[in-house]
């Protein structure tokens, strides 16, 4: 039905309207309560201490809240914005000997120093954005490699912060039964920060923006995007998630090392693969590819053990996943309308 | 004096094996637009090979170098037949292959690691250990070796680009595939002959290191940093700028070595990386302002 306008601004009102009723009709259809329900129920977990010893599982959700974490934080850059960056790691590193130095002068908890461990590495990504994001595609995911070697050989040499042998942390002194609870919280929070910041970014301007460059870089910059700043910005943010991540993970693991912190397969490709397994893009990818991730590399350590074999296997699911399902679980079942409804975050 | 003449001869020596390192990437780059991560670890394959050969039946690894360079082609031609030949038609190809490569780096380093576990290793022919001397200056033999074949094989390569029909086929799909097909270039064909030559390259260059280098299955990530750094640094898929990038650094890097110790001298590569990425981003001799 065809309707006449008078002036430029009815046009955009009508086009407002018209969006705001797409919007709405989605969030109709949005299972907001199950996201919600999934932390509640988390919150609820270390209460299994009350009736037993479950520090392995207290210790499985929290490593998968670490990781779900990162893996937001890595969909932010490699996502939305396409750029593939196999050197994150270098930011949880850092993350982890700020906030450990501090800890271990000071006696500031990492966990109050997270936040600020993350502006850190994300003023440290804003720099690091400014020379590799000059360079797209292979050269781009060439650059983030050669980071994680650079930092690996600084953090080794830098006797100041322990140098190969790294930083030995405090011990806290709760019960062994309660001793967790603090960075189970700690990393809860931050994967729910994680997955709200992806979902807020994923929303705004600034989302539609990162999103156009990972299409054509070219035509969003014509566009009028400040396609560099952008970038550079989505390179902070999912540092800042990566350093955060770090910081706390230093204090439960009680040492920061180098050889174990800037581990390019545990903290730079398992995010990256949890994230594209899960599905590039989607709120929901990273937290199902984090999941399964964990869950698969215990069931596998559990029954084989062998460190050996695991790379082998990691790198055969990751290949297969690129080759046949490039769209990760819930893109591939998005694209087919088979996603259910708990799923879609989007 | 000597001392740094010494160190020139030196680096000129690993400057070969890594030009040669360099050189198969570098080809493949050129002609599928595949930044292949996984050269390192078949590297290491040929390495293996190699040190087999030598190790249960006494074979020179100089002379194993073709049958490597023929076993790494074939798992070249398969790799091709059942992985890349599809994926060229997806979208976003280059970047989907770099983390598939990555994968298959991953799944080559666990096999190679799973059977032969992670011991350092090394070939040892009488010429590894032995050196002749110019007046005061002293060449390790083996690294000699191993310079002279590599200048041989990239020579060979580059006259071969130059001279030959397909060689012409090559470069014309180098420089604009869609322009090559429409001439009457089977590039698909000229894609698995580029890909096969660069893992035969490959192997020759294991074959090379295992004398010059003790390797281990997880050392590949190291290649892989120092080899991208040459490439990315010579100007994506310039075989040219790749050699002269590998001779230039490595000749830096053994001086910097000299000068500040050995840990250093790796880090020259990605310093380098990170200066030319700010000063010049498509490389010494790249062309194309962009690397989409």
């Amino acid at each position: 039905m065809a309707q006449t306008y008078e002036n430029t601004d009815e046009i955009l009102a009508a086009r407002r309207a018209y969006n705001d009723t797409l919007a709405q009709a989605h969030d109709a259809r949005r299972a907001t309560w199950f996201p919600l329900l999934i932390v509640a129920l988390l919150m609820l977990v270390p209460a299994l201490q009350f009736v037993g010893n479950y520090n392995y599982v207290i210790h499985l959700m929290l490593y998968t809240l670490m990781y779900v974490t990162m893996a937001a934080g890595w969909n932010i850059l490699g996502g939305y914005t396409g750029y593939i960056s196999l050197g994150h790691s270098v930011f949880f590193a850092v993350g982890g000997y700020f906030a450990g130095m501090i800890f271990a002068r000071l006696g500031i908890s990492t966990i109050i120093m997270a936040p600020v461990a993350g502006l850190v590495c994300a003023a440290l990504g804003y720099l690091i954005g400014l020379i590799t994001l000059r360079v797209r595609g292979p050269s781009f995911i060439i650059s983030s490699l050669a980071l994680v070697m650079i930092f690996r050989i600084l953090f080794e040499k830098w006797q100041f912060i322990g140098g190969a042998a790294g930083l030995s942390l405090p011990i806290n002194d709760l019960s062994v039964q309660w001793a967790k609870l603090p960075y189970y919280y700690a990393f809860l929070a931050m994967a729910v920060f994680g997955v709200w910041a992806s979902y807020r970014v994923r929303h705004s301007k600034f989302g539609l923006g990162l999103r156009a460059i990972s299409k054509d870089e070219v035509k969003a910059e014509s566009a009028g995007i400040d396609t560099r700043r952008y970038k550079v910005l989505a390179f902070a943010m999912s540092a800042f998630l990566f350093g955060a991540a770090g910081a706390v993970w230093g204090e439960y693991l009680t040492y920061v090392r180098p050889n174990i912190f800037i581990h390019i397969l545990y903290f730079s490709v398992w995010p990256a693969l949890m994230c594209i397994l899960g599905g590039k893009g989607t709120i929901a990818g990273p937290v199902v590819g984090a999941v399964l991730i964990v869950a698969f590399n215990e069931f596998f350590v559990a029954t084989l053990g062998s460190s050996t074999i695991h790379i082998l296997v990691t790198g055969m699911i990751m290949a297969l996943t690129l080759m046949f399902f490039p769209l990760g679980l819930v893109g591939t079942l998005a694209k087919h309308r088979r996603l259910p409804r708990i799923l879609n975050w989007d | 004096m000597s001392d740094l003449i010494q160190i020139l001869i030196l680096g000129l020596a690993l400057g070969g094996v890594y030009a040669l390192m360099g050189a198969g990437l570098s080809l493949v780059f050129g002609v599928m637009r595949i930044v292949n991560l996984a050269h390192p670890s078949l590297i290491m394959l040929g390495a293996y090979v190699a040190y087999w050969a030598f190790r249960l039946y006494g074979i020179d690894p100089l002379i194993i170098l073709p049958v490597a360079m023929v076993i790494l082609a074939a798992t070249g031609v398969i790799l091709y037949k059942l992985v890349f030949e599809r994926e060229a038609r997806s979208a976003k190809y280059s970047e989907m292959t770099v983390l598939l490569t990555f994968a298959f780096a991953m799944v080559f380093e666990g096999a190679l690691a799973t059977a032969f576990t992670n011991t350092q290793r090394v070939t040892s022919p009488a010429y590894a250990t032995d050196a002749i001397f110019i007046a005061d200056i002293f060449i390790p033999l083996g690294q000699l070796y191993a310079g002279i074949v590599s200048l041989v094989l990239i020579a060979g390569l580059a006259l071969w680009l130059k001279y030959t029909r397909f060689g012409y086929a090559i470069r014309a799909t180098t420089q604009n595939r869609e322009a090559a097909e429409l001439l009457g270039v089977n590039v698909n064909f000229v894609g698995l002959v580029s890909f096969a030559i660069g893992l035969a390259l490959a192997g020759a260059a294991g074959a090379l290191v295992s004398f010059v280098f003790s390797f281990y299955p997880s050392k590949h990530w190291e290649w892989i940093a120092i080899l991208m750094s040459l490439v990315v640094l010579g100007g994506m898929g310039s075989i040219l700028g790749t050699v002269v990038a590998a001779y230039t650094l490595s000749v830096v890097a053994a001086y910097v070595g000299f000068f500040f110790g050995a840990t250093w001298s790796t880090l020259t590569f990605f310093v380098a990386l990170f200066v030319v990425l700010l000063v010049r981003p498509q490389g010494l001799f790249g062309e194309k302002p962009e690397l989409a």
